[in-house]
C-alpha cells in the first residue's frame, strides 16, 4: 500500500516537472536552407591592393610592347565582396590562348578556373568580383557591347554587381613623372596608360563611375602569372586532378608549377613538376626521392599510372 | 563541464551550419577557447566561381 502510494506520488511528480519545465519540442520537419548570405549593399567603391595595381599597369604595359600589343588584353579579378566595397586581392590574366583583336578578347577561361582553384587554397571566401580589359583608342568607358553581355553576366556575382576597368593608352605624359595620378576618383593614370573604373548590377540601365581607392596588399595570383603558360596548357587535367583528390597543393617557381598530391606510407607525396617543355613526377619517402616516368601524354593520366603502380605493389607485398 | 542547451537563435544557426556543411562543403567556424560553435564563414563554393568565370563574357 505505502509502495503504491509512493510510486503513485513519484509519477505525478514527474508529470508535474514535465509540464512545467519541459523545453518545447522541435518542429517536424525543419525548414531547408542554407548559411544566410550577407546582405549586400550597392558597391560604393572599389579597392584595389598596391600589387594588384602593379600586376595591371606592368603586364598592360608589356602588353603593349609585345607582338599582340594592338589586341585587346584584361584580367579576370578575384576579391572579398563586403556590404558596400569589393577588395580586389588577386588579378587572373587573359591567356596567350585568348580570342583577341583589335576590337574584341574573350579571355581562356580553363586557365583562369584553374588558377582559381589554386588561389582559393588561400582564402575561400574569395569570389570573381569583376573584370579589366583593354581599349585600342581612347574610349574611357564599356562600350554598348560590353554592356549587353555584362548586364546579364553580374547576376551571377554576390551582391549581383561587378566592377569593370577600361584600360586605355591616351593618357598625358609628363617627362620624368614616376608616380600615377587620380584626376577622377574613378580614373587611375600612370604615364599614358590609365585605367577607369565602373560597376554594373542587375537591372541597371548603364555603367556608374567606381571611386577607386588603394590598400596595401598581395596579388595572390602573381606568382602564378609567370607560370600561366604552362597553366594553360595543363588546365583541364590539372582541373579534373583537383576535383578527384582531395589535398593537391601548388606551388610557383620561376619557371615551373609545383603541384603536390598527399600518398599513404611507405611514400609521403607525389609531387609534380610542371616545367615549360616537360613533366616530371617524384616520389619522395622520408628523404629519398625518386623520379618516375610513367609515359603519360596528360598530368592526370601520368598521375593515375603511378598511384596505380603504387597500389599493385601494396597487393602483391 | 557546462552543458547549456543552445537558445532558438543558436540551434537554428547551428543545423543551418550543419546543413550547409553537409550539402555545400562549407566551414563551421570553431572558437578555439573552448571548441564552442562559432557561426560559418562567407565562404564561396568553387562551382559558384569557376561558373561566373566560364561565363565571362566577351568584351569590346
Amino acid at each position: 500500500m505505502f509502495q503504491a502510494l509512493v510510486s503513485t506520488a513519484s509519477r505525478l511528480l514527474s508529470d508535474l516537472n514535465r509540464s512545467l519545465f519541459r523545453r518545447p519540442l522541435p518542429p517536424a520537419e525543419e525548414p531547408v536552407s542554407f548559411p544566410e548570405r550577407r546582405a549586400y549593399q550597392r558597391l560604393q567603391r572599389v579597392v584595389l591592393t598596391d600589387q594588384v595595381c602593379r600586376t595591371i599597369f606592368e603586364e598592360y604595359a608589356g602588353h603593349r610592347h609585345s607582338t599582340r600589343g594592338e589586341e585587346e588584353t584584361g584580367w579576370v579579378l578575384l576579391g572579398l565582396r563586403e556590404a558596400d566595397e569589393t577588395v580586389v586581392l588577386a588579378t587572373l590574366p587573359a591567356g596567350a590562348e585568348r580570342s583577341a583583336g583589335v576590337a574584341h578578347v574573350r579571355f581562356n577561361a580553363g586557365a583562369q578556373a584553374l588558377a582559381s582553384r589554386i588561389v582559393r587554397l588561400w582564402d575561400r571566401r574569395l569570389s570573381i568580383v569583376g573584370v579589366v580589359h583593354t581599349h585600342p583608342g581612347s574610349l574611357r568607358h564599356p562600350s554598348d557591347g560590353d554592356f549587353q553581355g555584362d548586364r546579364l553576366w553580374v547576376s551571377q556575382l554576390r551582391g549581383r554587381d561587378g566592377i569593370f576597368g577600361i584600360g586605355t593608352a591616351d593618357g598625358e605624359t609628363i617627362p620624368g613623372t614616376l608616380i600615377a595620378t587620380q584626376p577622377r576618383p574613378h580614373v587611375q593614370c600612370l604615364g599614358e596608360l590609365c585605367m577607369t573604373w565602373f560597376a554594373l548590377a542587375e537591372g541597371d540601365s548603364k555603367y556608374r563611375p567606381m571611386p577607386v581607392h588603394m590598400t596595401l596588399g598581395p596579388d595572390l595570383a602573381r606568382p602564378l602569372h609567370g607560370v600561366w603558360e604552362i597553366i594553360e596548357r595543363h588546365a583541364d587535367p590539372l582541373d579534373r586532378l583537383f576535383r578527384q583528390q582531395a589535398g593537391v597543393t601548388t606551388e610557383a617557381t620561376n619557371d615551373a608549377l609545383l603541384v603536390q598530391l598527399p600518398l599513404a606510407q611507405p611514400y609521403q607525396r607525389l609531387r609534380l613538376v610542371l616545367e615549360r617543355t616537360r613533366v616530371r613526377y617524384l616520389l619522395h619517402r622520408g628523404q629519398d626521392v625518386i623520379e618516375v616516368d610513367p609515359q603519360a601524354n596528360q598530368v592526370d593520366h601520368g598521375v593515375y599510372l603511378v598511384l596505380a603502380e603504387l597500389a599493385g605493389r601494396h597487393g602483391t607485398s | 563541464m557546462d552543458f547549456r542547451p543552445l537558445n532558438d537563435t543558436e540551434r537554428q544557426q547551428l543545423i543551418s551550419a550543419l546543413r550547409g556543411n553537409a550539402e555545400g562543403n562549407r566551414a563551421i567556424l570553431m572558437d578555439r577557447r573552448d571548441t564552442s560553435f562559432a557561426g560559418t564563414t562567407d565562404e564561396v563554393t568553387d562551382d559558384e566561381v569557376i561558373s561566373a568565370i566560364k561565363s565571362v563574357p566577351c568584351h569590346y
